[in-house]
């Protein structure tokens, strides 16, 4: 992920949308949805290597991985849900990003249970 | 993948409003809106592509 690069795109992004918002309104939606997908493009490939980092250190001390796989599950979900609600946002429709954000928090409850019955279980384990 | 593609859009978007132009001068006003048409649907299938490429990769990374 070179920063220069992403500007470079973020700016000529910028540049497309103004244009298109003149000449073609509809398609400037379009444009931002293309220039953050190029972006977020960029960042996923350094994301993976972080991961792969993250999943060799846990393979050494042993813990359960199963906690770690709904970790990145659920930054996983907060990615997408923050890319739609913010292409929503640019067109104009507020509410509906509001309704995807919505969404977005209450999957990443359902998520986190599994990992609070983990911890209670811990909990247990050590006062028993 | 990089900035290729949101020009594609741009350009796009500009060669579909040139052709309105010249067949509102020829008097053709109804071939004008089909030509806005095909000028959306064909980035609107550039972009559905690269958001299903989005998705797959996030999947596959996230392992979601």
């Amino acid at each position: 992920m070179d920063i220069v690069k992403v500007i470079a795109v973020g700016i000529i992004t910028v540049v497309a949308v103004i244009i298109l918002k003149q000449i073609k309104p509809e398609l400037s939606i379009f444009a931002t949805i293309a220039g953050s997908l190029v972006i977020i493009f960029m960042i996923l490939q350094a994301v993976g290597v972080v991961i792969v980092d993250y999943k060799n250190l846990l393979d050494k001390t042993g813990l359960n991985s199963g906690i770690f796989t709904s970790v990145l599950k659920i930054i996983g979900v907060g990615y997408l849900v923050e890319f739609a609600s913010d292409i929503c946002n640019d067109a104009g429709v507020g509410s509906i990003s509001n309704k995807i954000l919505l969404a977005g928090k209450i999957l990443i409850m359902i998520m986190c249970l599994p990992i609070i019955k983990n911890l209670l279980e811990l909990i247990i384990n050590f006062v028993s | 993948m990089g900035v290729e593609i949101i020009l594609k859009i741009a350009a796009v978007g500009i060669l579909t409003s040139v052709v309105n132009q010249v067949l509102k001068y020829c008097g053709k006003e109804e071939i004008s809106t089909l030509t806005t048409l095909a000028g959306l649907i064909v980035v609107l299938v550039m972009v559905v592509n690269l958001i299903s490429q989005l998705f797959n990769t996030v999947k596959g990374l996230f392992s979601l």
